[in-house]
């Protein structure tokens, strides 16, 4: 079983660190009430606010910030502010072997999706694929997508519940859920973070992407091994999709269904989570359900 | 970018079939070369991903057919499903058909695009390995190209397609032109000398090894499955377009960490035709920093703007042959062996 690091109760310290790209400081001072009313000291790290190019400061910084809240024994989660670009760039340069030592949550998608690969298949330890700091602008704090992740940090067991979709495959299946960022899990194919999928419920979402380049890379899932034996697929957003001059003619969701088709687990499309607000907090490594009826899908940990 | 020296004269060699020098050193894993042609040799044109008008197709049949090649073009050319040329089913209809069919001694595809990776695992390559032919093409065929290469042990030519020839030959380059020709002497089995600018970011080194690579966009989406590229004791090159610097420093972190790097004979970087920064997200490095950031600590050859890729100048490269590479103070060249 995957380790589950310990619930955070009031007054716990949450670090906050920018591993990927650059996020002005204006832009993450609500994620930090947030916290702050939520009952959590927050201690922030050198990389939120600060800027090398396009980073948020560079390799070394980066590294040292997120190291450093890895190994203090205080911070009982990380939060990642922002994605972006630039965990792959020192993921190898990161040691774990404190924070296996004493785990704490790890927060964070998009690009910190390659950080929750290398954590599970690395130190088998679960980690959280949730909202980030601008989820918490505009009033996002309050909505139920950013409360999901104080839930999920508290130890409140996920139930969430979505619509039915008509691409839906019906069934049930119970397993460990992994995913996050399709474009990332494809990067990390044939890398040490690489994720075994067997068994596993796994989950996409994607933004930004080209439908075409949404095909080649569920194209490569599935010629890599990675969709034949999952225990269930759960299709979350894909936000934003671009499509060539030439139309691609189908939609992400079609493209997805069709390479799905010959599967029996459940799948079930349309899942809130990904690039935009409905973005429950997902927990990579934990067990989950997965029941897909026609009357409507339940994702919830066992 | 001045891409002025090129391809310096060749020596033309009258090759024929098995009439290669076998290499004493750890030798290709090619169970068996496709023959090279004689003139009168038949081409056939199919249309594996994207679609392609016969008006388009043209320019690339009247040049072949000016060579002495019969050429057949193939019912993929003009037909149409969306951004494919044709569905699935027909385009790995096709395909089959004119890998199997004994009248077809070679196959140049007609474009590139996006739709190879969806018919790979349908063709039937039994009689292809028995009776090799030289499939031509590149950008999205880079998945025949390592699915031949590195999965069944057969070459093929690395070149533009039918969609890159120009329809007026007068508005052609000379280095245009010559990148056209390439094909023909690939095909004819030529020993090929490819010159690339002197660079002061290349690496220094001369180094023999078998040539495989492509687009860098399809050989990291390969990776893991059974078309995916194996590297070791090669000479890699990569080439890519419309991509941004951050995605390529992501597939070469992706190549790197997957063990890709590690043991190349030596390293071809073709055009990389980059898409630039968003204002406010600058990347603040430079594909050569970039590239030389993840092979830093190897030693093999490395050069740089080698004139492959999605450019009008982009030479035919006999993939899955023996290559030697030489990486000098004042030149960069890259001889083929066989």
């Amino acid at each position: 079983m995957t380790i589950l690091p310990p619930y955070l109760k009031k007054g716990d310290t949450i670090g906050l660190v920018a591993p990927a790209g650059y996020m002005p400081e204006e832009k993450f001072q609500t994620c930090i009430k947030t916290l702050h009313d939520w009952g959590f000291d927050t201690e922030l790290g050198k990389t939120p606010g600060h800027q090398f190019h396009y980073f948020a400061g560079n390799d070394k910084e980066r590294t040292k910030d997120l190291q450093r809240m890895l190994d203090n024994k205080k911070i009982k989660a990380i939060l990642c502010v922002r994605g972006g670009y630039g965990v792959g760039r020192i993921i190898e340069k990161l040691d774990f072997s404190k924070f296996m030592q004493h785990p704490k949550w790890l927060i964070g998608f998009s690009d910190i999706t390659v950080l929750h690969n290398h954590i599970f298949s690395k130190c088998n330890v679960a980690t959280l694929h949730a909202p980030m700091a601008a989820a918490f602008n505009d009033d996002g704090f309050k909505n139920e997508y950013v409360k999901s992740l104080y839930d999920a940090l508290t130890g409140v067991k996920a139930n969430y519940a979505t619509p039915s979709h008509p691409f839906n495959h019906k069934g049930s299946a119970s397993g460990i859920l992994v995913g996050g960022n399709l474009a990332l899990l494809s990067h990390l194919v044939g890398t040490s973070s690489d994720i075994k999928t067997r068994n596993k419920i796994l989950f996409v979402e994607d933004t930004g992407e080209y439908i075409y380049n949404v095909d080649r890379m569920m194209c490569q899932l599935k010629r890599s091994g990675k969709l034949d034996g999952l225990k269930g697929l759960v299709v979350g957003r894909f936000s934003d999709m671009n499509d060539t001059t030439i139309p691609f003619g189908q939609t992400v969701e079609e493209v997805i269904r069709d390479i799905v088709k010959e599967y029996k687990y459940p799948v079930c499309f349309d899942f809130p989570v990904g690039h935009q607000d409905e973005n429950y907090a997902l927990k990579v490594g934990a067990k989950y359900t997965l029941n897909v009826k026609a009357s409507g899908v339940t994702l919830s940990e066992s | 970018m001045d891409r002025k020296n090129f391809l310096q004269s060749t020596i033309p060699l009258l090759a024929t079939t098995g009439a290669f020098v076998k290499d004493q050193t750890r030798d290709l894993e090619s169970k068996k070369f496709p023959p090279y042609l004689k003139p009168g040799a038949t081409i056939g044109i199919t249309c594996p991903s994207g679609h392609l008008k016969m008006e388009e197709a043209l320019p690339c049949i009247n040049k072949m057919e000016a060579w002495g090649f019969k050429v057949v073009p193939g019912r993929t050319i003009g037909i149409r499903d969306f951004t494919f040329a044709g569905t699935d089913e027909e385009r790995a209809r096709e395909l089959q058909q004119m890998i199997d069919d004994d009248g077809i001694d070679t196959i140049m595809l007609g474009r590139g695009g996006y739709g190879a990776v969806r018919i790979i695992d349908k063709i039937d390559f039994s009689k292809f390995i028995k009776k090799p032919k030289w499939i031509i093409g590149f950008s999205d065929a880079t998945v025949l190209h390592l699915h031949l290469n590195c999965k069944l042990g057969i070459p093929s030519i690395h070149s533009k397609m039918c969609n890159s020839f120009p329809e007026d030959e007068s508005t052609e380059t000379p280095e245009q032109a010559d990148s056209i020709d390439s094909i023909r002497r690939c095909l004819l089995g030529e020993k090929m000398v490819y010159t690339a600018p002197t660079l002061q970011q290349n690496r220094i080194g001369i180094s023999k090894g078998r040539l495989v690579g492509g687009n860098l966009s399809i050989i990291q989406m390969l990776c893991g499955s059974r078309s995916q590229i194996r590297t070791d004791d090669t000479i890699l090159f990569i080439e890519d377009v419309g991509e941004y610097l951050y995605k390529l420093d992501g597939m070469m972190w992706n190549l790197l960490r997957s063990g890709k790097l590690n043991r190349l004979k030596g390293l071809i970087i073709g055009a990389f035709r980059i898409k630039e920064d968003d204002p406010g997200e600058e990347f603040g490095k430079s594909m050569y920093e970039i590239v030389m950031e993840k092979v830093g600590k190897f030693n093999y050859p490395v050069c740089f703007d080698f004139p492959v890729g999605h450019v009008l100048v982009n030479y035919g490269l006999k993939c899955g042959m023996m290559h030697r590479l030489e990486v000098k103070q004042d030149s960069a060249q890259l001889f083929s062996l066989q």
